[in-house]
């Protein structure tokens, strides 16, 4: 007989026992003036995506930096990477998972 | 025949020696040496330096990904090129990037040179921190990264 699918099991695994995940963002150029170190970590909820972790930044610019304005486009200009990837907006975060932000470029 | 590296300025500075050693090669006939420097002006500021930031695997992948390129974009096939970008602060006059390329016809190498440094410049992850004479400092403003936001 099939299991219904709100099974006790099932509802603790996946929904009460989800905790809230990490991540760390690592700092580059412009950006680095956010920390005092060469990254920031956020907990977040499950499912958090990339769009997700601009409002974060953002949130933590306000508490930290009084709103600064130029930052706040530093973060709303930027890319964020994963894995070596420029990942999109809709990107699902991992737990623990290490993504960097990348600002506005101008090398050579 | 593709070499490129990240260069942390504290360990070494860039060597347009070792370019001309790289490309060397009697199967090209034409030879193009650019190199980015750092200098004492920009946008009506005294400048006294420059210190470089990088995604550094990000560049590289990139540096990787441009040369590819060259073979479909611009069909040159036979080519040595040697890239390398520093990191780290830099004083007046000192190389920030250099770009050699060898290709069998002049043609070629000045296009090929030419594509690198422009593509480098839109999608290589390195950013530039301006020095200034009243001990200010200042990210450069940059252009974000093309991409699918969604």
């Amino acid at each position: 007989m099939e299991k219904p699918r709100w099974s006790t099991k099932f509802f603790k695994k996946n929904i009460l026992i989800k905790k809230p995940m990490k991540v760390q963002i690592e700092l580059f150029g412009a950006s680095r003036e956010f920390s005092n170190q060469n990254f920031l970590e956020f907990n977040i909820k499950n499912d958090s995506t990339i769009k997700d972790i601009r409002k974060n930044l953002i949130d933590y610019l306000i508490k930290n930096f009084n709103g600064n304005e130029n930052f706040i486009k530093i973060v709303n200009s930027s890319v964020f990477s994963s894995n070596d990837n420029i990942i999109s907006d809709n990107y699902k975060i991992t737990n623990n998972e290490k993504i960097a932000i990348i600002p506005p470029i101008g090398g050579g | 025949m593709l070499h490129t590296k990240i260069i942390d300025i504290k360990d070494k500075k860039l060597s347009l020696v070792e370019a001309e050693q790289f490309i060397s090669s009697s199967d090209f006939g034409a030879s193009i040496f650019f190199s980015g420097t750092v200098r004492n002006q920009n946008n009506n500021k005294s400048v006294t330096g420059i210190t470089y930031d990088s995604h550094d695997s990000l560049v590289l992948k990139s540096f990787e990904e441009i040369y590819n390129e060259a073979d479909q974009k611009l069909n040159i096939r036979d080519k040595a090129v040697f890239i390398e970008h520093a990191k780290g602060y830099l004083n007046l006059g000192e190389i920030s990037i250099i770009i050699a390329v060898a290709c069998k016809h002049r043609d070629e190498a000045y296009i090929l040179s030419r594509y690198i440094i422009e593509e480098i410049k839109k999608r290589s992850p390195i950013w530039k921190k301006e020095h200034y004479q009243n001990n200010e400092t200042d990210w450069l403003k940059g252009n974000p990264i093309q991409y699918e936001k969604n």
